[in-house]
């Protein structure tokens, strides 16, 4: 253990929270508008629209196929329009942000094709809008599900930073990399593997503390 | 009965068919082996009668010719390997070139005997990585200097550089020492004293008196990223391969540096015959020529 560990390690923490959090909010926009997207456009949706679902779904697929550092590579340009950088922490959440959003709508798809088809039926019978049905019905519904499956998304989101070092945006993934890997620094290798354990862990609790507390609320209401 | 005694001479017509076929299968794949491993370069080089030539005798060009399969980075190592390739054949040595994708790749192929030679690191590189990887390397000859340079979309000269500028450099160890050290010998930092492994990141930085901001990206970032930069330190291969100009660094590391790319080998083959022959066949003045006149500034003959 050498003095600079603290510094290195916490540096890269607040660089992979920074990180995780801002892609983790816009990730979540465009996957939920995905998902719900995906659903209502499919077979048996209450907006069924086979092409704009073929679309969306080979759109989807074609985001999920590439791998991370390929789609960084790719997005460089658009970093730069949006962010006016393509080094850095900030450039990096444009590209997480939308590497993400595929794979969450997809889990989101799934999560809300579990809702039952009757309580849509039902909804449908008296006279709901489309717009009701998903807002009202469909969203509501699905919501514990719907709470780990974004936790699922935060979990790989925290997971794909590590690769965002190679634009400069640092992070504990990066550190663990450069410092723990490359370097042979074994006291930061381990020191950033506890603390992406301890931050993964951190994550999953408090998307299942959120998810029971909607069950146990619910259950109490019925 | 007629079935029970029947059974013997039904299993050896079946070993017999299956010896008859074994055998005709390793002749065969004897055939396709070794017209294979001529083939590559039969149809790289040059002419097309050569190959129908080797596969009429491959017995007599086999037992005089000995391949030598080395692994190396695309640019420019391979173009230089390329441009010996015709040398070497005449010397009866079939170089069998490799390019990897990934040169972390190259070491443990070396390692494993799935190349004889690489040709992609520097000294300082090697010495980085074998002793934790357990490698029994020998270094035969330098071939080439491809000096890291400073490169900037937006300044003209190095007095330009102003206070608090971004600069890109490499996060990779070996090349951000590197980097350091070319901004050092530039006067624009001040590295701590005794450093004494080929490592270093800005925070070994002593004195800064311009307050440099450093960007550490993965050095194919950088050229990409430029406009977003002041100025990065990009290691001259990339400059090649990003299409950049190599003159228009507004400073490079000089000749002599010790970063000059050598073959690697594994220790006890530097005395092969056909290593000996590789490394006289690259240290010659044509390949010295070739290399100032396809590369000018950007690659530095080193021997």
């Amino acid at each position: 253990m050498r003095d600079d560990l603290v510094d290195l390690l916490w540096a890269a923490l607040r660089q992979t929270l920074y990180m995780v959090f801002w892609s983790s909010i816009f990730a979540l926009a465009l996957g939920i508008a995905l998902g719900v997207a995906l659903v209502v456009t499919g077979k048996d949706g209450v907006l069924r629209a086979p092409r704009i679902n073929k679309l969306l779904s080979l759109l989807v697929n074609s985001v999920r196929s590439l791998p991370f550092i390929i789609l960084i590579v790719l997005l460089l340009p658009l970093s730069r329009l949006i962010v006016g950088t393509t080094l850095g922490p900030t450039a990096a959440i444009v590209s997480l942000s939308i590497g993400a959003s595929p794979f969450l709508g997809r889990i989101i798809e799934n999560s809300l094709k579990e809702v039952h088809p009757g309580k849509l039926e039902a909804a449908k019978a008296m006279g709901a809008t489309p717009l009701t049905i998903i807002f009202r019905v469909l969203i509501p519904e699905a919501l514990p599900a719907l709470v780990r499956s974004i936790t699922i998304a935060v979990i790989a989101i925290t997971e794909f930073t590590a690769v965002a070092g190679a634009i400069g945006a640092g992070g504990l993934g990066s550190l663990a990399i450069r410092f723990g890997y490359q370097r042979f620094r074994e006291d930061i290798m381990y020191a950033t593997v506890i603390l992406i354990i301890a931050l993964v862990q951190a994550i999953q609790w408090t998307g299942d503390g959120i998810a029971a507390a909607i069950v146990r609320r619910r259950t109490r209401a019925d | 009965m007629s079935k029970k005694r029947s059974l013997p001479v039904v299993l050896s017509a079946f070993l017999l068919i299956g010896s008859l076929l074994s055998g005709c299968g390793s002749n065969n794949n004897n055939a396709g082996a070794s017209s294979s491993a001529a083939s590559p370069s039969a149809a790289t080089e040059s002419s097309p009668s050569a190959s129908p030539s080797e596969s009429a005798s491959p017995s007599a060009s086999a037992a005089q010719e000995v391949t030598l399969k080395i692994g190396a980075a695309a640019v420019p190592h391979a173009e230089i390997l390329e441009f010996v390739k015709p040398k070497l054949k005449a010397e009866g040595v079939n170089l069998d070139i490799v390019v990897f994708d990934d040169e972390g790749q190259l070491n443990p192929a070396l390692k494993d005997g799935q190349i004889e030679a690489n040709y992609f690191q520097h000294v300082p590189y090697l010495d980085s990585v074998k002793k934790e990887q357990g490698y029994d390397f020998a270094v035969t000859t330098k071939v080439h200097v491809e000096p890291i340079g400073f490169y900037s979309s937006k300044l003209k000269s190095k007095d330009e550089i102003k206070e608090g500028a971004k600069i890109g450099i490499p996060n990779n160890p070996s090349n951000e020492y590197r980097a350091l050290v070319l901004l050092q010998q530039q006067g624009l930092i001040k590295l701590k004293e005794g450093l004494t492994t080929y490592e270093a990141t800005p925070k070994d930085i002593a004195d800064n008196p311009l307050k440099l901001k450093f960007v550490e990206a993965d050095s194919a970032t950088l050229p990409r990223s430029l406009p977003d930069l002041d100025g990065a330190i990009i290691n001259t291969n990339l400059v090649l391969e990003a299409k950049l100009d190599p003159n228009s660094a507004l400073f490079r590391e000089d000749a002599n540096s010790p970063y000059a790319n050598v073959i690697v080998v594994r220790a006890g083959d530097e005395s092969k015959d056909e290593i000996k022959k590789l490394d006289a066949a690259l240290t010659t003045p044509e390949v010295k020529q070739f290399i100032q006149d396809k590369y000018g500034v950007a690659v530095v003959p080193a021997f």
